[in-house]
């Protein structure tokens, strides 16, 4: 409130102002003293051995009190301990410091750490400029001590340059919407939003297919305890379906993101289902109403189509429900296949469930922080034409072996060839099938599960087949969870056998459509050739197909591999470089259920904080637009990525304004103006060309 | 008529002359004509020199190319180790100057010059190359459709792979033979472990006999097993392996299989209407008397 009300304040009845105001004020406008008394303080931080091993703190201590406005110089083992942080508080008061310098790590890691002790000690955190000694210095140039001291100091000149021309900057409070959205309700968004929901938050949960689950209901059991995943996976989907703090939206996509940090405008797109839900019939004025899965539909409906849920070996309807479990138990048209026949409308009958004339609807919600649990898809592993993926009928993906092998799946849990329906009696199991691959068409990294889960095939087959024989082709087994290192010992006990080195290929015999693998044995460092009645590929994992646009709208970074990028790996793994938007499960890289679940918990957590808060607080780092320059040309809005920026009438002209809230300071704006209008708060230019001037006069004036 | 530098090889003109009278004759009927490639030296084989030393490997082959840029016609060959030889080295010459510069100063003191003005093609690939004669073309010009018979293919490692540096689609799973098969009247077989190698190439067959063999004797097991009448290959090298390798199998095994090989050119020549004198059947260590009955 405190800004908005300096804005309309004429600049001359500064006395009337309040500290907070004072301070927006002198960030709006370039001060024309900037700089001309700065005092400013400089810390060299030793951080162990990282920055003292390659430069040496004592002469890069001597440089920096020869720089201009420096008025103290110290050193200290750990700047960021507490002692190092008190020499900051009371050196501030102790030398009437203006500026605080600290050369030491990324300002990724400790900037916060150093903002808060230099407002401890009376400054404004905005007062605190950062040198990277750390990873752009010591660490790049280790060995060499000599260069990494010199460029040290470089640093250290030109963070000195830009502190002493820093302004006080207040952030602004926003308040926070109660409540959350979660993206994707596989077991981590379906995690997340429980813990969400019992912590009194509102929390919608959107899924994209029409059951929540996710991959983990389609998982036969899990490791290393061996119960089955759907009993433990079912009750919670069961909570997911009735808490009442939870709006579950199945069969949705996100369409549309707005607003920021506590204030996130969603659009969803509700895709037509076909069928209307118990409540959806009574608003349309159908009592007793409704789809309630009886299935009468599903009997009638003369199209079939392969269950991708069953991973296409089982058929479905083109009116359908993937699994007995489903949470809601309301079927789906699948209107790309329906013929509008009219018989299912017809065997629905008095409950009017069915309108197949549905269209999808838009649906606008508002929250406050987002959850993304966007899941993984299975690496198309045909793609690895050597071991015979989608060519021969006996080579399946680990996926396809769950359902085979699941009680509720196509066969009823007996393993069977897919070529002839016998059962198999030697099953070879290929891990890393596309991971860690660096040909170019797998995948470098590991999908960190495949092992485990192969190790249980093996025992399932054990267990189920008289006289199965497994054979392992690894790289090496992962096994480095509680109690998966011990679930190897079991699985070798079993008498699995186990075949170092990656599968050269597999070839079919065309009779008897057994597989003949050839490999090397690296332990026993020769090739070997063995046949097998039927081959299980561990394939790599995915981001889900969707991951990319959903993670745009959201405005998340990922990686080369395309999975999401958290804020911090170690620091901060939940959150995102967006603020209020938070990453759980696989999305973020391959986990197990254990990990996903705590990902899921942490997530939830992180995104509750702000609500909970009911405001957060925004970097200042937003353009401020000087009104006596601007020409209202309006540029700057025709580029502004994020639509901060507005043309308004002022005094009788039009000038630039900015929805602070809305600008990420990236200075597309700034860079334009032509008439230099705009102040990029923080990185203004007479700051940074102070930094530019300081390097490449090295010093001198 | 298209014309290409023929690149004969050893193994064809000294063991396998059918294989390369073969050649010249089936391509004019299929609208190419077949050169010859004066002073063309050995292309080198590749397991054999390029195993010990790799520029002698890049600078031997290089010098053959340079004779067919001095004709300005693009290399045809038919056996996969010249293939392997000649092609990869045109492509690495090609595409990496560096290498490209030493070889020419290697080359200096013969007064060539290696440019990368060619292509080179295995002749199987100007066959089946649709732009140049295809499939169609083939089944059109057979005379004597080869009714009834059973015939297994054999690609060859050197033709196919490194998958990167080969243009054949798919490595691992190819049909492109078997079409070419087909489109003589025959019967392609499937057979256990077809992709497997001869057991020659790489210089397998020079190094260690009888390993070599045992990889023959696994695929002729399997050919056997599948009931063919004939294997067809389209490298003299892989032929010589099958066919001579038959009888040093017998004399170190004490097996028999009488399985006809013969070249893809052998084979097409019979479908096209020669007689099996005018392709030098006669001259294979395996008789190929009973294919021929059942065939012609």
């Amino acid at each position: 409130m405190a800004e908005k009300k300096t804005k309309k304040e004429h600049p001359t009845k500064k006395d009337t102002k309040t500290a907070a105001a004072k301070a927006a004020h002198a960030a709006k406008t370039p001060d024309k003293d900037l700089g001309k008394n700065a005092r400013i303080g400089v810390y060299i931080c030793h951080c162990g051995t990282n920055i003292a091993g390659s430069v040496d703190i004592l002469a890069v201590q001597e440089y920096a009190k020869t720089l201009p406005n420096v008025v103290h110089v110290d050193n200290y083992q750990y700047m960021c301990s507490t002692p190092g942080q008190k020499k900051i508080e009371n050196d501030i008061k102790e030398h009437n410091l203006t500026g605080v310098v600290v050369a030491a790590c990324s300002p990724r890691l400790h900037e916060p750490t150093f903002r808060t002790a230099t407002k401890q000690g009376g400054l404004n955190p905005f007062r605190f400029e950062m040198a990277n000694i750390r990873e752009q210095g010591s660490w790049v140039h280790m060995h060499d001590r000599e260069g990494a001291t010199e460029k040290a100091k470089d640093a250290i000149r030109i963070a000195v340059a830009k502190a002493a021309l820093l302004q006080d900057l207040v952030p602004k409070s926003v308040p926070v919407t109660k409540a959350a959205l979660v993206v994707g309700a596989g077991v981590a968004g379906m995690q997340a939003a429980l813990d969400l929901a019992n912590a009194g938050i509102k929390t919608y949960l959107v899924e994209k297919s029409p059951t929540i689950g996710g991959r983990m209901s389609q998982l036969d059991k899990t490791f290393p305890t061996l119960d089955c995943s759907q009993c433990i996976l079912t009750p919670k989907m069961v909570d997911v379906g009735r808490n009442p703090n939870i709006q579950l939206m199945t069969y949705s996509e996100i369409e549309e993101v707005e607003g920021y940090i506590g204030n996130f405008d969603v659009t969803i797109r509700k895709k037509a289902r076909g069928v209307l839900t118990p409540a959806e019939a009574e608003a349309r004025g159908i009592v007793g109403g409704g789809c309630n899965g009886c299935g009468d539909c599903d009997t009638v409906c003369p199209v079939i189509k392969p269950n991708p849920f069953e991973m296409g070996m089982k058929p479905r309807k083109a009116i359908y429900i993937y699994h007995p479990q489903v949470v809601p138990l309301i079927y789906t048209i699948d209107f790309d296949s329906c013929v509008k026949c009219g018989l299912c409308v017809e065997a629905c009958g008095e409950k009017k469930a069915i309108d197949l004339e549905m269209k999808d609807e838009l649906v606008k919600i508002k929250v406050g922080t987002v959850i993304l649990a966007l899941g993984y898809d299975i690496f198309p592993v045909e793609k690895k034409e050597e071991w015979g993926y989608k060519k021969y009928e006996n080579v399946v993906t680990s996926l396809e072996f769950e359902r085979l092998i699941c009680a509720s799946g196509p066969t009823g849990g007996h393993l069977v060839r897919p070529s002839d329906g016998k059962t198999p009696k030697k099953v070879a199991f290929v891990l890393c099938a596309g991971s860690r691959d660096n040909t170019g068409i797998g995948k470098p990294y590991c999908s960190r599960f495949c092992c485990m889960y192969s190790l249980k095939h093996a025992h399932q087959i054990i267990e189920k087949i008289p006289g199965a024989q497994p054979y392992i082709f690894y790289m090496d087994i992962r096994s480095f969870g509680k109690m998966y290192e011990e679930f190897y010992y079991r699985i070798q006990d079993e008498g699995a056998k186990f075949i170092r080195g990656r599968v050269a290929n597999i070839l079919e015999d065309p009779v008897t459509k057994n597989l003949i693998i050839n490999a090397e044995d690296t332990l026993l460092d020769r090739p070997m050739q063995l046949e097998v009645d039927m081959v299980v590929l561990a394939a790599a994992v995915q981001p889900s197909a969707d991951t990319d646009r959903t993670r745009k709208l959201f405005g998340v970074s990922c990686s080369l591999d395309g999975w999401l990028l958290e804020a911090h790996p170690k620091l901060n793994p939940c959150g995102t470089t967006t603020a209020g938007v938070f990453l759980a499960g696989v999305c973020q890289g391959p986990k197990d259920i254990p990990d996903t679940v705590a990902s899921a918990e942490g997530a939830a957590s992180a995104a509750s904080i702000p609500i909970h808060m009911g405001e957060v607080e925004l970097e200042p780092y937003f353009a401020q637009c000087i009104e006596e320059k601007c020409a209202g040309c309006g540029m700057c809005v025709n580029l502004c990525p994020y639509q901060a920026l507005s043309l308004v009438e002022k005094e009788g002209r039009k000038v630039m304004q900015v929805t602070e809230a809305k600008c990420k300071g990236c200075g597309t704006c700034g860079g334009f103006c032509p008439g230099g209008a705009i102040w990029m708060q923080h990185f203004a230019t007479p700051q940074i060309i102070a930094q530019i001037d300081a390097f490449l006069l090295g010093g001198e004036q | 008529m298209r014309e290409y530098a023929f690149f004969l090889g050893c193994i064809a003109p000294n063991r396998y002359p059918g294989a390369e009278s073969a050649s010249y004759k089936t391509a004019e009927k299929l609208g190419i004509k077949l050169l010859d490639l004066e002073g063309a030296s050995c292309c080198p084989a590749p397991g054999a020199f390029g195993s010990i030393d790799l520029n002698v490997w890049y600078a031997m082959a290089a010098r053959n190319l340079v004779l067919a840029e001095q004709m300005k016609k693009d290399i045809a060959l038919i056996c996969n180790g010249c293939y392997k030889s000649i092609w990869e080295v045109n492509h690495k010459l090609k595409h990496n100057k560096e290498l490209r510069d030493g070889v020419n100063e290697v080359l200096k003191g013969i007064d060539m010059e290696f440019k990368g003005t060619i292509d080179v093609w295995h002749l199987a690939e100007l066959f089946y190359d649709p732009n140049i004669v295809g499939v169609d073309k083939i089944r059109d010009s057979v005379k004597v459709p080869l009714k009834g018979a059973r015939i297994a293919v054999h690609y060859g490692c050197h033709l196919m792979k490194p998958k990167k540096e080969r243009h054949f689609g798919s490595t691992e799973h190819p049909t492109w033979l078997e079409e070419m098969v087909a489109a003589l009247g025959a019967e392609p077989v499937e057979y256990k472990n077809k992709m497997l190698c001869c057991g020659a190439g790489g210089g397998v067959r020079g190094y260690d006999l009888v390993h070599s063999l045992d990889i023959t004797n696994e695929k002729l097991i399997n050919l056997k097993e599948a009931n063919v009448d004939a294997l067809t290959e389209v490298c003299p090298f892989c032929q010589l392996q099958f066919d001579r390798g038959q009888i040093e199998i017998e004399e170190k095994f004490g097996v028999k299989y009488n399985l006809p090989v013969l070249h893809y050119c052998e084979l097409l020549g019979l479908a096209q209407g020669m007689s099996p004198q005018e392709l030098g059947l006669d001259l294979h260590a395996v008789s190929c008397e009973p294919f021929l009955k059942k065939v012609l």
